[in-house]
């Protein structure tokens, strides 16, 4: 019965993609290959990119975001229910990665220490001293503008704040490919659950 | 005839071993100079090899020494490598001199060897190759050095540059020139003898490694390839990451909503009895269901529907939220659109249409 009801979709969307997923991912690789490889950043930059990754992804997303909403039930509005989500995405971001970069191996054993630290860090942050930021100490820091920033993109990547240069660099390469992958099945998925929601809503006298 | 014995060996020779010959005339002209001139020389490798070839052909040398002075006058200047006209005399003097017959043979033969291993040396990335030979600090120094003004130096960077062109295939000089190209360019004046400096080589290796990543990330990031400086890049690149990690906090909070609506309306079902209103409800359970089954399907359209585009235009339908930069709910209407291509366009048009007739009582 759900197949007759998708079948038409089913088939139009096999049809169209097969063919056109091998004739575009032969022009994207080919893309990719025309530029200078090693073998880290490519490898990285075609690991998210491919059908498969997504598709596991997809699949484990959707999982547990399922799992995630029958545990929160709406209960602190939506803000922390976000929270969750995005920590959940965020999760099974770093599990696809199958543990072969520092910040998938960083954002899955935080999500332990946080559950420990969470009492810890509430009296922490009211016993630290706010750093003034004067004038002579950012003229100070200012020289080596460049590692400045390094260590600003150390602190945005999850797990990296005293990785070297290259290996940041790399770090940042296949983290920036995977939230790239993870921005795009997310939009897919709001897109599937707009197209159904409002029409629930409307027709509801 | 003597020209005769010497040419169709000149003339097998390829292009490289000219300059092999090339060299080993302005070596035999560094000898002259310190023999005629006594002037001081600044390599200990340049001696050695002067040594060794005064203690093997003492004779050949002095002989063409002497036929130098004598044909020295009838040459020219030629523009010829910048050698100068005692370049050209050499050259005459070598291709007359029966007695040259031999020096090419061992030394050249020397030349050849260091040059091939220069070659194969060179041919590897790493640059911690030992520099102890004259020709490999030649092909590294070229990477590292300009055009020095003086007059030994000309000589040297020539001889340089004579050796780049012989190994113009080789992986090296192309990652000179692609290096030269590079962002952060530093002038290295390193004179000869000097380039065994390990500590400069491991610089200049970790730099190349640095900046070749750094292009990788150039790539990725849109909006890179404008900004020149190291600085300028990191700037974008953290802006770039920035701007994913707070699109990823939007999106769920977006799918916090929608998931609340949609158990909302599944409260309902419970709540009402109404029959279409069930079956309704029964269709959004079911595609609730089989989303992920269509979010596959759905989804391995973006990514090919997306890479069909040149990389440029990947950017553009892929984060139109990032460049709106408002959280309106307008501008999922306008992702929705910038990203419709055909397959998508008919998958929104056939769930609209689902559910249109399942508004109409579809009974099935």
């Amino acid at each position: 019965m759900v197949d007759s009801l998708f079948p038409s979709i089913e088939t139009t969307v096999d049809d169209a993609s097969p063919e056109s997923r091998r004739k575009r991912r032969r022009i994207s690789e080919t893309a990719k290959e025309t530029a200078e490889s090693s073998e880290i950043n490519q490898e990285s930059l075609k690991r998210w990119r491919t059908n498969r990754v997504q598709q596991i992804y997809a699949s484990k997303l959707v999982e547990a975001l399922r799992r995630v909403r029958q545990r929160s039930n709406d209960g602190g509005k939506i803000t922390s229910a976000a929270r969750e989500i995005r920590d959940t995405a965020d999760r099974v971001l770093a599990a696809s990665a199958r543990g072969t970069t520092r910040w998938s191996r960083a954002v899955l054993a935080t999500r332990v220490r946080a559950s420990l630290k969470k009492h810890k860090k509430a009296k922490l942050t009211g016993a630290r001293k706010p750093r003034k930021d004067t004038a002579a100490e950012r003229k100070r820091s200012k020289l080596p503008a460049v590692e400045r920033k390094l260590k600003i993109l150390g602190r945005l990547v999850p797990g990296c704040r005293k990785v070297t240069v290259p290996n940041l660099l790399d770090e940042a390469t296949d983290y920036i490919a995977a939230l790239e992958m993870q921005v795009r099945a997310m939009e897919s998925l709001a897109e599937l659950l707009a197209a159904a929601a409002p029409r629930s809503m409307l027709t509801r006298p | 005839m003597l020209e005769g014995l010497v040419s169709p060996e000149n003339l097998s020779l390829s292009s490289m071993d000219m300059n092999v010959l090339e060299r080993l005339k302005w070596l035999q002209q560094q000898q002259q100079q310190q023999v005629v001139s006594q002037s001081s020389d600044n390599s200990p490798e340049l001696l050695q090899i002067l040594q060794f070839h005064e203690s093997n052909n003492d004779e050949l040398l002095q002989s063409t020494f002497s036929h130098f002075q004598m044909l020295g006058s009838c040459f020219g200047p030629s523009p010829n490598m910048g050698f100068g006209p005692s370049h050209e005399a050499m050259d005459g003097c070598i291709s007359r001199t029966s007695s040259f017959q031999m020096v090419p043979v061992d030394t050249m033969g020397v030349m050849l060897k260091n040059s091939e291993e220069n070659r194969t040396i060179s041919s590897k990335n790493k640059r911690k190759s030992e520099v102890k030979r004259r020709e490999e600090e030649k092909t590294e120094k070229k990477i590292k050095v300009e055009a020095e003004t003086e007059s030994n130096m000309k000589g040297k960077s020539s001889m340089s540059n004579n050796t780049e062109a012989s190994s113009d295939t080789s992986k090296e000089t192309s990652k000179g020139a692609s290096e030269i190209q590079k962002l952060d360019y530093i002038h290295v004046r390193s004179r000869r003898g000097q380039a065994t400096d390990r500590h400069s080589l491991a610089e200049r290796a970790r730099r190349e490694k640095i900046s070749k990543k750094m292009k990788y990330l150039q790539d990725i990031v849109p909006g890179c390839k404008k900004v020149t400086g190291q600085a300028g890049m990191l700037d974008e690149i953290i802006n770039y990451v920035q701007s994913l990690q707070t699109q990823v906090e939007f999106l769920s909070m977006k799918l916090a909503v929608l998931d609340s609506e949609l158990e909302l309306a599944v409260e309902d079902l419970y709540v009402k009895q109404d029959q279409t209103v069930i079956i309704q409800k029964l269709l959004i359970i079911f595609f609730l269901f089989c989303y992920e089954f269509q979010l596959q399907a759905y989804f391995t359209n973006l990514p090919v529907v997306n890479a069909s585009k040149p990389s440029i235009m990947v950017d553009v339908p892929l984060f139109p939220l990032d460049q709106q930069g408002s959280l309106d709910l307008s501008v999922i209407n306008l992702s929705q659109t910038t990203s419709t291509e055909a397959p998508s366009a008919s998958w929104e048009t056939q769930s609209r249409s689902l559910f249109n007739t399942s508004s109409l009582g579809f009974h099935y």
